[in-house]
């Protein structure tokens, strides 16, 4: 069960924004942190494989609103090899 | 709290923390966990810096039972601050690919049959024995700093020949030859804090949005947290990088010169060029007849008559640049109060006139003094983790000797003899093959004048990186006088086709020391053991070292008749080249210290081997201060930081080719290719990389993450192209070049796009070689040659051609 830290940096746009945080609440494989400066947004994904850590880490990426993600940590001790 | 809780809080605070460093800049971040504080979980953390690019971003390598089970940024690492892009957070899963070298092995008819090691270290020592100047070593980049010091002395030292040679030869012994040319002493005067204050970063066929991904997220977070910073992208093709650029100019290929010398132009006739710092520091240089590294010193006016032809509308018409971009660059460059930062890699390197392109991007940032503050700094980026600190610095090259010097020079080479105790004319003054001669001479029949006769491979995969694998490789494997030795942690395109393999520790599973673009040499230890019975690399050279000397090879020998790496433990020698006593004593830190001794001459000082155990790294020239600590050195040539700047002179280059502390402004005229597109091949061919994968893949493809992420090699064509052909994504085509042909899937609209009449595949695909169509062409000056551009044809394949 991989767990990988993930840093988002949002969109300047309050809406925008909003979306993005009401999409990750919807997602019980998703922890956010507290928001650093409104638009730095910590998160853990807590996934059953790495596959699909690394699937939801790249529909992050892609998600409207999201302007960059980047990784922090993969912890893969348990089940991902 | 569960041990599953417990990492989530960790993991969110490590979040947490890179967030906050992201939002308010790292001096308001909290102090990093470090290895202790998290210790409890189970979990044993050190630092290391990343295994693949030359970034150099530390990492925190978490090991449970034995094995590296978790990743995380290092919060401490200057370079990173905590984070990692896609390759560096899946680094510790490229030590458990399920395919693992772990015996070596011998070729018998066309298999591979498992050998001792002590068989191997024999069969090695005797090939060499039989002509020890026939044997050739080729390295890597990635060597770590003692690896390509053992492999320099062994051969340069023991072997009393130069046949050594790295891959780094094929991405940037042009910025070298740049740099040298410029200077007169290799790598950057400035350094990644350039990125945080620059307010114009011009790329110069670069793409570090893939290839340096966590450098150019350093340049994207300050505009995230509304800092103005212009971003400009000067390539061939729209990539990745292009998309966050505020101008994209697009030019055609191998003009980048004539771009170069446009703006020179316009900033001498505008008057625009900075007088004062060119007066106080520069010279003029234009190659001369025979062509030499040195050139030719020529005037002011010279120099103003050489640019003359390169007006805005001639450089249009031969790049494609519009003059108005033209003329944009010339008065970005014009404006003394902006601050400047020139970044290029491989695209500026892998060029036939490669060193002349890099002193003229070193000759704009002089010519409009846009030199010496932080901001301000025309940067030549390395591809791999230790180009710099092993292949330049130690210099595991044909030319080269330890810490700047040069084969040809009986005063570097007497130095040497004295550091390595030899006797006097030891080292041979003959220089050795640079990487295409070698492998071409491995390639030639020896009554032809093939004179190589054996080639060791460390580290590196040339099968699938040399270009034109046509010539360069296959022919050796049907000559019944070459054998092929490969040192490998996996199977690769090189393994398969050798005739001894070698299984090889990695990362992790051994000591090391990498230096990467900024100067900064980083060490890690050993945290897990290498699998069966694979290797240190450096524990590989010196136990074939001490087969020779066993053998009563008199190279091996120092002036006293000792093993040439002895080294002792309370005053006894240890005896490393038995692997289960190499780690009786810190192999690394012995070579590393006696290695240090050579770095003075060209001030690139090293500090003692312990100042790097406590360090995230550290930028050479590192200086002992006068109450004993180390400090190093973020700008070169400049007095407020460079402490070999004699004071008040401002801006000193103290290695100037001229002798005068002056740096050479260069002309370089723009040439044709040695191949361009016709009606028989009519396409442009460029190749590189991908973010995912790390150079020809035997790692990255390895890690299911990365390989599922980028499964296959492709080709890019334009959409216009794609629509002439009647292709589109995923349809078969044959690229074809005079050199050979290769059928691969289309990607047209993806992440890049080349221009109209322009193809681009990467390399890192061992099942389709694009070397096998590249051009061996290279640079003059540095032998580099052009894996850029090149002439191709395309072709649909039919559906029954493609099945069959
Ligand atoms: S940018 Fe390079 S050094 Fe940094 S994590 Fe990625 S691959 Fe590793």
């Amino acid at each position: 069960m991989p767990i990988s830290s993930l840093v988002l940096t949002l969109e300047g746009s309050a809406e925008q924004r909003a979306a993005v945080l009401a999409t990750l609440a919807r997602d019980t494989r998703i922890t956010v942190g507290e928001p650093q400066a409104g638009r730095w947004l910590p998160v853990v994904t807590d996934t059953a494989t790495l596959e699909e850590g690394a699937s939801l880490a790249e529909s992050l990426r892609e998600l409207p609103g999201v302007q960059l993600l980047d990784v922090v940590l993969v912890d893969f001790s348990e089940g991902a090899r | 709290m569960e041990r599953r809780d417990f990492l989530k809080s960790t993991a969110l605070a490590a979040a947490t923390l890179a967030a906050s460093r992201l939002a308010y800049g790292q001096e308001r971040a909290a102090v990093a966990p470090s290895g202790a504080e998290r210790k409890g979980s189970g979990l044993s953390w050190q630092k290391a810096p990343c295994r693949f690019c030359g970034t150099g971003c530390h990492v925190q390598v978490g090991v449970e039972g034995g094995k590296v089970v978790a990743i995380a940024g290092d919060q401490q690492a200057e370079v990173n601050k905590g984070l990692l892009c896609m390759k560096g957070y899946h680094v510790g899963l490229a030590l458990y690919g399920g395919d693992r070298l772990t015996q070596p092995l011998l070729r018998k008819g066309d298999k591979q049959v498992p050998i001792s090691w002590e068989e191997a270290i024999n069969i090695i020592a005797r090939r060499i024995l039989q002509d020890p100047k026939g044997f050739g070593l080729y390295g890597s980049g990635q060597w770590t700093i003692p690896e390509g010091y053992a492999a320099t002395k062994l051969v340069k030292g023991g072997l009393g020949s130069h046949q050594i040679d790295a891959n780094a030869r094929l991405c940037m012994s042009s910025a070298v030859t740049g740099f040298l040319a410029t200077y007169g002493v290799d790598e950057p005067a400035g350094c990644y804090d350039d990125l945080d204050t620059c307010d114009v970063l011009i790329m110069w066929g670069n793409n570090p949005a893939e290839m340096h991904p966590v450098l150019f997220s350093r340049v994207i977070d300050r505009r995230s947290r509304g800092e103005k910073v212009t971003l400009i992208d000067i390539g061939t093709r729209k990539t990745r990088t292009s998309t966050f650029c505020d101008h994209v100019l697009r030019f055609k290929p191998n003009t980048d010169l004539a771009i170069a010398c446009g703006i020179a132009h316009l900033l001498v006739e505008n008057g625009t060029w900075n007088r004062e710092f060119v007066e106080a520091h520069c010279a003029f240089r234009a190659p001369s007849e025979p062509a030499t590294l040195q050139g030719k010193a020529i005037s002011f006016e010279e120099y103003r008559k050489l640019l003359a032809p390169y007006t805005p509308a001639h450089v249009e018409q031969l790049s494609g640049v519009s003059q108005k971009d033209l003329r944009m660059l010339a008065e970005l460059f014009g404006r003394k109060e902006l601050r400047i930062t020139s970044l290029w890699c491989m695209g500026v390197n892998q060029h036939t006139r490669g060193t002349a392109m890099n002193s003229l991007l070193h000759g704009l940032h002089l010519l409009s003094g846009h030199f010496g503050r932080p901001g301000d700094a025309p940067t030549s980026l390395t591809g791999q983790p230790s180009a710099c600190g092993t292949v330049r610095e130690v210099g595991t090259l044909a030319q080269a000797l330890p810490g700047g010097r040069s084969v040809t020079s009986a005063e570097h080479r007497q130095q040497m003899e004295e550091l390595w105790n030899l006797p006097a004319g030891r080292i041979s003054d003959k220089i050795g093959y640079h990487a295409v001669q070698m492998w071409e001479r491995f390639s030639t029949p020896k009554e032809k004048g093939g004179d190589i006769h054996t080639l060791w491979v460390q580290v590196t995969n040339p099968a699938q990186t040399l270009p034109n694998r046509h010539k360069l490789v296959d022919p050796s494997r049907t000559l019944p006088d070459k054998f092929l030795i490969v040192s490998d942690a996996y199977p690769t395109a090189t393994t398969r086709i050798a005739d001894l393999v070698l299984p090889s520790a990695m990362w992790v599973e051994k000591n090391g020391m990498v230096g990467n673009s900024e100067r900064r040499t980083q060490q890690w230890f050993k945290m897990v053991n290498p699998p069966g019975q694979a290797r240190d690399d450096a524990w590989q050279l010196i136990a074939v070292a001490h087969r020779l000397f066993e053998l009563g090879f008199e190279g091996m020998k120092d002036r006293e008749g000792r093993f040439l790496f002895e080294v002792k433990k309370d005053g006894r020698p240890v005896p490393i080249w038995d692997f289960a006593r190499y780690y009786d004593v810190n192999v690394d830190a012995h070579l590393f210290e006696e290695y240090r001794k050579s770095t003075r001459l060209k001030h690139k000082d090293l500090a003692p081997y312990e100042e790097y155990v406590k360090a995230r790294g550290l930028r050479w020239p590192v200086v002992q201060q006068p109450d004993g600590s180390w400090r190093e050195t973020r700008f070169r040539f400049a007095e407020f930081d460079d402490p070999y700047v004699a004071k008040g002179r401002g801006i000193q280059f103290y290695h100037s080719t001229s002798h005068d502390d002056r740096a050479q402004i260069w002309f370089a005229p723009y040439e044709p290719p040695p191949e361009s597109p016709d009606g028989e091949f009519p396409f442009w061919l460029c190749t590189g990389r991908v973010i995912e994968h790390w150079h020809s893949g035997t790692m990255t493809m390895r890690i299911p993450q990365l390989q599922h992420a980028m499964p296959q090699a492709y080709v890019e064509l334009n959409r216009a192209d794609a629509r002439r052909l009647g292709v589109g994504n995923g349809d078969q085509v044959t690229v074809e070049t005079r050199r050979g042909s290769l059928d691969l899937p289309v990607w047209v609209g993806g992440r890049g796009e080349p221009p109209e009449g322009s193809l681009f595949v990467p390399f890192f695909d061992e099942r389709l070689l694009i070397n096998m169509l590249t051009l061996d062409e290279y640079d003059p000056f540095s032998k580099q040659p052009d894996y850029k551009k090149c002439a191709a044809r395309v072709r649909r394949r039919e559906a029954r051609e493609a099945k069959g």
